[in-house]
């Protein structure tokens, strides 16, 4: 069996998730040893475009018509793509504002609406919202392990699923105290499990960095916390960082009905 | 069953004794919690009554590698080492016995076996707090299921001898073993009227199968799906839930699969999706219903008693208050001020 060929690539983002998996000192060799490594801009120059790939990994939210070309391209010619890190799985905290609100604070921060000339800026959206995508890795940033084991997979022809259940499940396995009852703004229950609880293990409350699971239930989370006497901005804040204006604006109508 | 007594003052001595049984583990205070851990007698909190995780944890990890395997071959290497658990009261052990039959019955399971026949199970007596209800379990005193038992009488203990297992293990502490006389037991007796006298929770199970079964079309499970997290606690740190999933990972240092077994629950999601993406309780309602039909009906009928052991374990951990106190009261019409019964339901 020929080794499965990949790429790895970066839309808008810190480029964090792919400082990752170069940090994965150890098993890189590993890595570069069951894989046809064709690009990897951060970690060599020497790319080869024109190749189809097996699987592609991609980072970034697609944020301007460049990003959104690149990605066309990357999926054209790939077999599986893999979405990794939050702001391609979810779109990142650049995606906290969308609509008019993504305009007004365009103008605030550039000026005017079109002071970027080398691209059209596009309000921050997740891959899967303009193409198929086959798997992904959530995190801010990607965890090493995680993504070995996903890599792993894919060498092996799995298409691996995320599972979808949340942080608190991890946290009673290690045993820890619950920041809700402690009355913190812990978002554990809303967010994907994967990271092994290391906040709530540090006594620090989850701020959803996983992204949201499905189906969550952000009416009974929203309701317990102004029960704790949060104020509406608090937790609103909160859910908006990882969680998207959307839901953050759905909460927001919740909590003032809820108080009218 | 044999019965001898032990001096306080030895009790320490007795427990390092047992050490040469296995690794010693008991209940130690961490801040607010009491966890299981491995500790040195003195560090046992002794007054404890139920850790953040029930004693499950001894007979199977939260997350553990149940089976390594490349294309052609497979090991299974799982060995869990010899411990000695100390300080299960009697709900904790009723709880075991329940992990005993799920694990036992039909089949096999041998990661179970392996670690029941590797752990000595020593229980401690219990006094109850405000929270604990196993009166009304059926489970506040116990028979079966532990090693030894030691019922603390003040100046000495009580060793209650429970299993061969239990009986070998007293040859690691024979010199600190002593006969009982008549005053030991009637102070026992004693003892047991003061304690039984002890409850405050008043939780009524009468008739509960019943009730639930008849309550299946209640607005009360709606109500509560609609405040429910699905965060799981509930049933992570319930002492007779057993559910599991298994998920391969992949070692790439090894090249290896590892096929990860961990604790899984059945308020999630994914827990009812069958292949093709069906799920037979999508509703949170559903899967809240789910659960509460397995503690206080199903398994009512097969074996004549509740799931529940009355540890409170779920009183004390549920974030917005759902838990078999608060969920029994409202299905008896009963007041409660319990959280999730302030929220509102309606199409937010
Ligand atoms: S501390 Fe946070 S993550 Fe842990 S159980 Fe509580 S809500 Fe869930
Ligand atoms: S529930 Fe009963 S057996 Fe368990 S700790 Fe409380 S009093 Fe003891
Ligand atoms: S009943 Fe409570 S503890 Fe259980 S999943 Fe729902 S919110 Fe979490
Ligand atoms: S249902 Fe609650 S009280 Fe009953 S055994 Fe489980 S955690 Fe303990």
């Amino acid at each position: 069996m020929s080794k499965p060929r990949i790429g790895i690539y970066g839309l808008t983002g810190c480029a964090g998730d792919q400082l990752n998996i170069l940090n994965c000192e150890d098993e890189l060799l590993k890595l570069f040893d069951i894989f046809e490594i064709k690009s990897f801009v951060m970690a060599s120059s020497a790319a080869d475009e024109e190749s189809p790939l097996d699987v592609a990994f991609v980072e970034g939210s697609v944020s301007t018509e460049k990003d959104l070309e690149h990605l066309k391209e990357i999926r054209k010619k790939s077999r599986l793509l893999v979405a990794i890190g939050h702001c391609a799985v979810f779109g990142g905290v650049q995606s906290m504002f969308t609509g008019k609100k993504w305009e007004e604070t365009y103008r605030a921060v550039y000026g005017k609406k079109d002071a970027v000339s080398l691209t059209r800026p596009l309000p921050p959206k997740p891959l899967s919202a303009y193409v198929k995508v086959d798997a992904v890795l959530p995190g801010c940033p990607i965890e090493k392990e995680p993504f070995l084991k996903l890599a792993g997979l894919l060498a092996k022809g799995v298409v691996p699923r995320h599972p979808d259940f949340p942080v608190c499940a991890e946290c009673k396995w290690k045993e820890n105290e619950c920041l809700l009852l402690k009355g913190e703004i812990c978002l554990g229950p809303l967010t994907n499990s994967g990271c092994g609880a290391i906040c709530p293990s540090l006594n620090i409350p989850c701020i959803g960095c996983w992204g949201p699971i499905e189906k969550e239930n952000w009416e009974a989370e929203a309701f317990l916390l102004k029960e704790n006497g949060f104020s509406v901005e608090e937790v609103v804040k909160r859910f908006a960082i990882f969680g998207g204006e959307e839901r953050a604006e759905k909460l927001k109508k919740f909590l003032e009905g809820k108080e009218g | 069953m044999r019965l001898f007594k032990i001096k306080k003052s030895n009790l320490f001595p007795f427990l390092r004794g047992l050490e040469g049984f296995g690794e010693l583990w008991g209940p130690v205070r961490k801040g607010e919690k009491v966890v299981y851990a491995r500790a040195k007698p003195e560090e046992f909190d002794l007054k404890a009554l139920r850790t953040m995780i029930p004693a499950k944890k001894f007979l199977l990890p939260p997350k553990f590698t149940s089976l390594k395997f490349r294309e052609s071959r497979w090991e299974d290497d799982y060995r869990p080492k010899r411990k000695v658990v100390f300080g299960l009261h009697p709900c904790g052990i009723h709880a075991l016995n329940i992990y005993h039959r799920f694990y036992t019955r039909l089949y096999s399971d041998p990661y179970y076996e392996r670690a029941k026949e590797a752990t000595l199970i020593v229980g401690l007596s219990c006094v109850p707090d405000e929270y604990c209800f196993c009166y009304a379990t059926g489970t506040s005193t116990v028979n079966e299921g532990f090693d030894l038992f030691l019922t603390d009488l003040g100046d000495r203990l009580l060793v209650w001898v429970g299993s061969p297992k239990g009986e070998e293990s007293l040859k690691l502490v024979g010199k600190y073993l002593e006969d009982v006389e008549q005053k030991d037991i009637s102070d026992y007796v004693a003892w047991r009227k003061r304690r039984d006298a002890a409850f405050k929770l008043k939780v009524d199970l009468d008739g509960m199968p019943e009730i639930v079964s008849f309550s299946y079309d209640s607005p009360v499970w709606e109500k509560m799906g609609k405040a429910c997290l699905s965060c799981g606690t509930c049933t992570m740190v319930c002492p007779t839930c057993t559910c599991f999933d298994l998920e391969d990972e992949y070692d790439l240092k090894r090249d290896e699969m590892h096929r990860q077994r961990f604790w899984y629950s059945c308020v999630f999601r994914e827990y009812s999706m069958v292949a093709g993406g069906h799920n037979f309780r999508e509703a949170r309602s559903e899967r809240l219903k789910l659960w509460y039909t397995h503690k206080l009906v199903g398994f009512m009928s097969e074996y004549g008693a509740p799931a529940c052991v009355g540890c409170s374990r779920c009183v004390v951990s549920c974030p917005v208050g759902i838990n078999v106190v608060s969920v029994v009261r409202a299905l008896r019409n009963e007041r409660t001020a319990a959280l999730w019964t302030k929220m509102e339901v309606s199409d937010a």
